[in-house]
């Protein structure tokens, strides 16, 4: 009785967070669903079309070069973000002198939006004045590439502008580092593990979680990244920076909310596919300790 | 029992304190989602006068004088902000305490954007200036969500003498006019400076071919702006097309049905010369140069010619010195049409417009505000500030006096002759998205000769069908 009573006062407790996350939350992803399968001007009443969407997404060149690019950044998110990120963490780890104030610093440029830093990379990348084409030049006198309008250095701009960002994976694994119990290291050290074994042995299987946690937060950011494309290489040149949010704001441009919400849901599956395939590939659901 | 008679008591004040809680989260999680979406607009634009309303536009309580709020790009560093906001100003000084105009900036590229999002919420501002032809045309005529000027214009003859026939007949819907129609038309040309190019004659007496001719002799480029919606670079584009067979009538048959197919021999023609002019005949950092960098390779005198509006007049002036460098000055720049006598100006697009259901109050200054920019002493500031033409204005000697002062904007007011083909932008035939984006992102292809003009055609006619789907 006195756990009903318990239960019935959580449920009052938490009743304001639900009824606000099905409001702002669950009932417009619904709505998204429904009208992906209508065709609708966002004003209008939707028209039911099925599947017409899908297929006509399926057919598109530009979906099927997002997707590929998707599958790229994804890999260079989940290999070397994160591991740069990683690395950054086992290094502040280790608090060498300074570690404080370099943890604060390298967590500077996250302060800042997204859209000043990709207004910040247009000049960073600027074929006449821009910091690292004269940089080059000391080299190579003679190089000229306009990174972000010409193929294929383009996708790698665009890699770039987040690819060193890596705060959040940091601090994720960072805080999974800190948790490790130090009996566990001094066993390691007193049977003879030296420094690099007990990283490998050791540390690494403990903070898998978080490794975990880090690619799937690095994957769906690729998934949704649109400021910085937006704002720089528009998609271009041609179609070889597109992704699905691109593909989504055009189609609200031309008034297809039917076929932006179409993306959205594409979107929002391979969110889901990038949750359950990091789950069972680190197996997250499992104790570490 | 009085002890019991308290620990119950005391249960019961929990029990009543815990649902107050939970009231109060729920109020302030309500009342913070709205203060939150509030700040981040108040705080996301600077606004130009110290007090910003919340909503839309509110009452000042003390002398009951309407305030407007409207989200307008033309402020802030916009270069159509320099006339605009003291325009405001001055309505403002007249009517103050009846109205007040409040200008939230937003950028330009939003700014259409921002009207829609406004649009789907209810929440559309009393003025809006123009918009895109198909989401005005399926969404605010269709559904009524316009104020019908027609009164509004009857009851003002000598505003309706100002207004040019065309624009009329295009805001025209029945008997309702959606939008205000023009007053003034601007013809865009280009500049040129004097001292890089020497031309005889004029610009707009030369072919394409012929100006093609005339910057390599000289080896003088034209600064293009590629990135972006390649505003500048669709200009001198049109006159390309202009010039072609049948250019001026696939404008302006297109302006009113969108054309898809860019394969045929007038498209693939101009794309090709086009592609000369860009890769032969522009300033080095034109690959992805966004406006900015355009008019920067003008004043610096990396280019020796740009095509923009008259608006651009103002960074010519001594005031804008601090955008001039490599001994460029602003009385070097000479004001021209197109090769081919050709000035691209429409009389086919929607203005001012004021969305329906508005109080009486809001809609009356919306009007007053209307009226006064359409005032014969405001639309000559406006052409002495932007250039163009009033064609149905008796100008002030006051105005022909100062129109004399400014040399640029005389000299492309004389451009302009009997013969000079008037026409709109050829990217206007385009589908909103292909215009804006499509034709910027393929630009690159075409400048670097990944695509062909024909395969550009092509790319861009796919773009265009999907659009239209």
């Amino acid at each position: 009785m006195q756990k009903k009573i318990v239960l019935r006062w959580i449920y009052l407790f938490i009743a304001p967070a639900v009824i606000i996350f099905m409001m702002f939350y669950f009932w417009p992803i619904l709505t998204v669903f429904y009208t992906s399968f209508t065709t609708w001007d966002g004003f209008n009443q939707p028209s039911f079309i099925g599947l017409a969407n899908y297929i006509k997404l399926f057919g598109k060149e530009e979906f099927l070069i997002s997707l590929k690019n998707l599958l790229a950044w994804s890999a260079i998110a989940a290999v070397l973000h994160v591991g740069y990120g990683t690395v950054i963490a086992f290094l502040l780890y280790k608090k060498p002198f300074g570690w404080k104030f370099v943890r604060s610093v390298y967590m500077i440029p996250n302060v800042i939006s997204v859209a000043a830093w990709a207004i910040i990379y247009r000049f960073v990348f600027n074929n006449e004045f821009g910091i690292l084409n004269r940089l080059i030049r000391l080299i190579n006198p003679n190089f000229e590439v306009s990174w972000f309008y010409e193929s294929p250095y383009a996708f790698w701009a665009i890699t770039l502008t987040w690819l060193f960002y890596a705060v959040y994976i940091t601090l994720v694994v960072l805080t999974d580092l800190m948790a490790i119990p130090d009996e566990i290291h001094e066993a390691a050290r007193i049977d003879g593990a030296n420094s690099f074994q007990s990283t490998l042995r050791i540390d690494l299987p403990l903070i898998k979680n978080a490794i975990g946690t880090g690619i799937i937060l690095s994957i769906t950011s690729r998934i949704a990244m649109y400021e910085t494309i937006a704002l720089t290489s528009r998609g271009g040149p041609g179609d070889d920076t597109m992704n699905i949010p691109l593909i989504m704001v055009k189609a609200i441009t031309d008034l297809k909310y039917g076929y932006a919400n179409a993306a959205s849901v594409i979107m929002i599956v391979l969110g889901i596919l990038t949750l359950v395939i990091v789950d069972k590939t680190f197996r997250m659901k499992e104790k570490v300790y | 029992m009085i002890i019991k008679l308290t620990i119950r008591g005391g249960k019961v004040m929990k029990k009543i304190f815990s649902i107050f809680l939970i009231l109060v989260m729920v109020t302030s999680l309500m009342v913070g989602c709205s203060k939150t979406e509030d700040t981040r607009v108040d705080n996301s634009k600077e606004t130009q006068k110290a007090e910003v309303k919340s909503d839309s536009s509110s009452k000042d309580e003390s002398s009951k004088e309407v305030v407007l709020n409207i989200p307008h790009y033309k402020a802030g560093q916009n270069v159509g902000g320099k006339f605009f906001l003291p325009q405001v100003e001055r309505f403002n000084k007249k009517y103050e305490g009846m109205y007040e105009v409040v200008i939230d900036e937003i950028p330009q590229d939003s700014y259409m954007e921002k009207i829609k999002q406004l649009a789907q919420q209810n929440k559309l501002p009393a003025l809006i200036e123009g918009a895109e032809k198909e989401w005005f045309e399926k969404v605010i005529i269709a559904n009524d969500r316009y104020y019908d000027l027609s009164n509004f214009i009857d009851s003002n003859p000598d505003l309706k003498d100002l207004l040019v026939v065309d624009s009329m007949m295009y805001n025209a819907v029945g008997s309702s006019i959606v939008s205000m129609p023009l007053t003034v038309v601007r013809p865009i040309g280009l500049y040129y400076n004097d001292d890089m190019l020497d031309v005889e004659g004029g610009i707009g007496s030369l072919s394409i071919d012929e100006f093609t001719t005339l910057l390599e002799g000289q080896e003088q480029k034209i600064a293009f702006m590629t990135a972006e919606n390649a505003w500048t670079t669709s200009l001198f584009f049109t006159a390309i097309v202009a010039e072609q067979e049948n250019g001026l009538d696939m404008i302006k048959t297109g302006v009113m049905n969108p054309v898809t197919d860019y394969t045929t021999d007038l498209w693939v023609n101009s794309f090709t010369k086009l592609q000369y002019y860009l890769q032969n005949l522009a300033s080095s950092n034109t690959l992805g140069a966004a406006y900015a960098d355009a008019a920067n390779s003008f004043m610096s005198e990396s280019a020796a010619v740009i095509a923009n509006g008259p608006w651009m007049t103002g960074d010519f002036a001594p005031e804008a010195s601090d955008k001039w460098s490599n001994d460029f000055n602003g009385d070097k720049v000479k004001g021209d049409i197109y090769p081919g006598n050709v000035a691209i100006a429409s009389t086919d697009g929607y203005g001012w417009w004021i969305p329906s259901g508005l109080p009486e109050d809001e809609t009356e200054a919306a009007l007053a505000f209307l009226e006064f920019i359409n005032s014969p002493e405001e639309l000559e500031a406006y052409m002495l500030a932007e250039g163009g033409i009033a064609p149905f204005l008796t100008p002030s000697q006051e105005y022909l006096d100062e129109l004399a002062n400014n040399r640029i904007l005389s000299e492309l007011s004389n451009a302009v002759n009997r013969d000079t083909i008037f026409t709109p932008m050829a990217t206007a035939v385009m589908p909103a998205s292909v215009s804006n984006e499509e034709f910027g992102k393929l630009l690159p292809k075409l400048i670097d000769g990944t695509y062909t003009p024909m395969e550009f055609a092509e790319k861009l006619s796919e773009k265009a069908v999907e659009a239209m789907e």
